[in-house]
């Protein structure tokens, strides 16, 4: 299973701040970002981070482990 | 003594936060800080109050690497970041950095670095409240 956490206005848009999304074999970020997208178009219109366990990725190719927590993130308004 | 960074709900004092800098070391000759705080006006808006959301660990783990990052990068002799994650109105306070160095130039220099950093790496939005709803802001320059 991987986890999917959103925050801030992606949760506005989503309707939710978590999901859960079973895990295939070789699966990576890239697929998953497109899957989400195709349910929720209008919050991946604002998504332009992501962070796998808690670290910043920006290779979309990368793998995704079994029990990953995955977020999708907006740009950053802290401060 | 508190952490050198941390996420919280509650407000800080700036002169604890100088003074757990200036017990890290008695050769630091330059202390510069940063402290933003919420507005009443925003794009042309009024601004209620703003509140905030973060991925909380992921923020922390943010802060400390960029902690690290600009003592490294300026040779600071130490530095601090608080950031809040709750409900302001104006005047409060939300981010506080602090720089402490030999000498001025470095600790001017990394605390400007520091919170441009923070807006750009750490996952923390803002939302205001208007007059005409609520919006997350979008990343102020």
């Amino acid at each position: 299973m991987i986890n999917v956490l959103f925050f801030g206005p992606v949760v506005e848009r989503i309707g939710k701040n978590a999901l859960e999304v079973g895990y295939r074999a070789d699966m990576t970020l890239q697929e998953l970002r497109d899957e989400l997208a195709l349910h929720y178009p209008q919050a991946f219109e604002i998504v332009c981070f992501f962070a796998v366990n808690g670290q910043h990725v920006r290779d979309l190719a990368m793998p995704l482990a079994d029990n990953s927590e995955v977020t999708f993130m907006a740009k950053f308004s802290g401060g | 003594m508190k952490d050198a960074v941390r996420i919280q709900q509650e407000d800080f004092s700036q002169d604890e936060e100088i003074l757990a800098l200036k017990a890290s070391s008695r050769r630091m000759g330059g202390i510069a800080t940063f402290v933003g705080c919420a507005r009443d006006f925003s794009e042309g808006r009024d601004v209620a109050e703003i509140s905030f959301d973060a991925y909380g660990s992921m923020a922390v783990s943010e802060m400390k690497q960029l902690r690290s990052d600009a003592i490294a990068k300026f040779s600071l002799l130490d530095a601090r970041i608080v950031h809040r994650i709750c409900t302001v109105t104006a005047g409060d306070n939300i981010v506080f950095i602090a720089a402490g160095a030999e000498h001025r130039v470095a600790a001017l220099e990394a605390c400007r670095w520091m919170i441009d950093e923070l807006k750009l790496r750490v996952p923390i939005w803002k939302k205001e409240t208007t007059p005409q709803g609520e919006t997350w802001v979008v990343a102020h320059p």
